[in-house]
């Protein structure tokens, strides 16, 4: 602030000469004096050829103060020469006064006292960090006192941003306000906004999916606030480079996104298993199914061979009933007795005191 | 005699030209002193004329100028403290009064200061926390701030621009409060979401499980429904068939049986010659048994 007033007393270009390359008068001032060694050089010569040609005539002669004069004159008018680099603005000033905005080329405007000039740099894109400073390279360092800011449900964001701002308007951007240094009123009123917006915004949509709207928020009212001022700055971007939680709580955050992931796994492992027991409960139940059916079908078939086995003997039977009985009784016996150990045992020899003996092991095992 | 008339004109042209024409820069506004007295001003840039040797003159920026307010702890109405941090933006607009009231642009400065500071600490004091943040009213609050200095402002010939809220925030220690609050709405929400997976799971499984046991004993019901059927049919079809001489079926089916049960098997019969099968053994013509 001292700085600013120091520069206020003794300079009214404030720090606009040496901050934003506008240094117009100041180099106007080196040629000029520039100029003044030369016209001394130029004087001294010329006294050498006088005294040396013609001797006794003094120097001072009508004539030759004439012409050095006109040289003189000549030369300082000389000084007024300047050239605006592609990129630039020059703004003249006679006698103080506003004049004139030259576009890039050779121009002309009255020497020192007369007009002043000032160059500016238009089309040079200026960038403001807020939040962190770029030390070079990867390497970031963090503002805490610019980046955290408080948000409308009451939580706490770290935000970094960067604003670009360039110059529209030269003849506002000298004349409309001072900066104490370049892009001060940008740097404070982008700070001003950006906490406006978050202020009013929810932690999860500065988190989440309000970063553009954000942006988009508070380039809109940035520029409208420097346009308040008739600044004469443009903002060309406004870019949110970081909206995080505090790191005091990042992991709480993280472990947020954790459980979503946690959640979803544990459905899909439930989903899997799902898909595992029930395809097999269908297999089972269809293996039930078509084992009913294959008994369904042989019982079925099995009664009625049967059935008709029966029928095609019973058909016999009735033509010759006792002869067929007959037989099928003396041939089904047959069949036993052949596979089947016999042994026959007379009742009537119990009559006579014999008791049959019987090993029943023996028996047994006999094959 | 005209050597000495000329070097006085120079010598007038000098130190008077210098004395009386001065420049006013496009930036600046100027005020002329008589005798220290501030007398008039000029607003106009250009080449400029004044009593030489009589008035003096000072110059004052006619842009808009910045002062920033340092941080500053408020309260609010809602009794929580906030650290506020703001800026101003202002202008010159009465230069004599400027200079009649504060002198120099230093003065103002730290005069401006404090009634920015007192205004912020009022205007603030009379909100309540969250209207300082909320959607508009911060809008409300920054002007109402500026109204503020600006009546008193401008008694010194300053128009505030501009108040802006740069800063509303929490001391270190309420922010700890925060952190810890903040913290623990995640863990709740963290919690949550693990807790809905594994409802969300069991439910899953649950069903599955049920629609397992649902099909198997539907399937189940379907087979034994199936034979049953199967049965009835098979029991119908011997119904037909063994009807039809009932005698000559339990003669059958005996024969049958002792087939299947006894043949193949290395039974051990046990015979009595008395059998109808043993009619011949023995004797033949025995027809008096």
């Amino acid at each position: 602030m001292l700085k600013s007033l120091a520069n206020f007393t003794d300079n009214p270009w404030g720090d606009n000469n040496s901050g934003n390359g506008s240094s117009g008068g100041k180099s106007t001032k080196g040629s000029a004096s520039n100029n003044v060694l030369e016209i001394e050089k130029l004087l001294n010569k010329y006294k050498k050829n006088f005294s040396g040609g013609k001797g006794g005539q003094t120097p001072n002669s009508p004539k030759s103060i004439f012409s050095i004069i006109l040289i003189v004159i000549a030369l300082y008018f000389s000084t007024g020469f300047f050239t605006i680099q592609p990129e630039e603005e020059g703004v003249v000033l006679l006698f103080g006064k506003f004049s004139r905005v030259t576009a890039p080329g050779l121009h002309y405007h009255l020497p020192t006292p007369f007009e002043k000039l000032i160059k500016v740099k238009v089309t040079q894109i200026n960038s403001i960090e807020i939040g962190y400073r770029n030390l070079g390279g990867d390497r970031i360092s963090s503002r805490n006192e610019e980046s955290i800011m408080l948000t409308g449900d009451e939580n706490i964001v770290d935000i970094n941003f960067e604003v670009q701002w360039q110059i529209k308007n030269a003849y506002n951007f000298l004349f409309k306000i001072r900066d104490y240094s370049a892009g001060a009123t940008v740097k404070s009123a982008a700070e001003s906004v950006m906490r406006e917006v978050i202020g009013k915004s929810k932690i999860a949509y500065v988190l989440s999916d309000g970063r553009a709207n954000i942006e988009l928020e508070a380039k809109t009212s940035l520029q409208k606030i420097l346009d308040s001022y008739e600044s004469g700055i443009e903002i060309a971007r406004l870019q949110l480079l970081k909206a995080d939680p505090p790191i005091e709580v990042i992991d709480a955050f993280r472990d947020v996104q954790t459980a979503k992931a946690d959640k979803e796994k544990v459905i899909n492992q439930a989903e899997a298993y799902r898909n595992d027991i029930l395809p097999r409960a269908r297999g089972e139940a269809q293996q039930l199914i078509e084992e009913a059916l294959g008994y369904k079908e042989s019982v079925v078939a099995d009664a009625t061979g049967k059935a008709d086995r029966f029928e095609e003997v019973y058909s016999e039977y009735r033509k010759a009933r006792e002869v067929t009985k007959k037989r099928i009784f003396l041939q089904t016996m047959e069949e036993l007795l052949q596979s089947s150990n016999v042994t026959i045992i007379d009742g009537s020899l119990s009559k006579t005191g014999m008791v049959p003996y019987l090993p029943l092991t023996n028996t047994q095992n006999k094959k | 005699m005209k050597k000495l008339l000329l070097i006085i004109t120079v010598a007038l042209v000098t130190i008077i030209v210098p004395q009386s024409l001065y420049i006013l820069d496009q930036t600046e506004q100027s005020v002329v002193l008589r005798f220290g007295e501030a007398v008039d001003f000029e607003d106009k840039p250009g080449l400029k004329y004044k009593l030489p040797f009589v008035d003096d003159v000072i110059f004052f920026d006619n842009r808009i100028l910045d002062l920033n307010a340092d941080p500053k702890e408020v309260i609010s109405s809602d009794q929580k403290r906030l650290i506020v941090d703001a800026f101003a933006k202002y202008k010159i607009i009465d230069p004599l009064k400027f200079v009649q009231t504060v002198k120099s642009e230093r003065m103002a400065r730290s005069k401006l200061n404090s009634i920015l500071e007192s205004s912020i600490r009022q205007v603030l004091g009379e909100e309540q926390l969250n209207v300082v943040l909320q959607e508009g009213k911060r809008e409300a609050v920054m002007s109402k701030i500026q109204s503020n200095v600006n009546t008193e402002a401008l008694s010194f010939g300053i128009e505030v621009v501009d108040v802006r809220i740069m800063r509303a925030d929490l001391p270190a220690k309420n922010s700890q409060a925060i952190f810890y609050r903040m913290q623990s709405e995640r863990e709740k929400e963290a919690r949550e979401f693990r807790a809905e997976g594994s409802e969300e799971a069991q439910k899953i499984t649950a069903k599955a499980e049920r629609d397992k046991l649902i099909t198997v004993a539907n399937a189940k019901r379907d087979a034994d429904i199936i034979k049953g059927q199967a049965d009835a049919k098979a029991s119908n079809i011997f119904a037909k068939a063994y009807g039809k001489d009932i005698d000559f079926y339990e003669f059958y089916k005996s024969m049958e049986s002792y087939k299947n049960s006894i043949a193949n098997n290395n039974t051990n019969l046990y015979l009595s010659p008395n059998s109808e099968f043993f009619k011949y053994f023995g004797n033949l013509n025995q027809d008096n048994r």
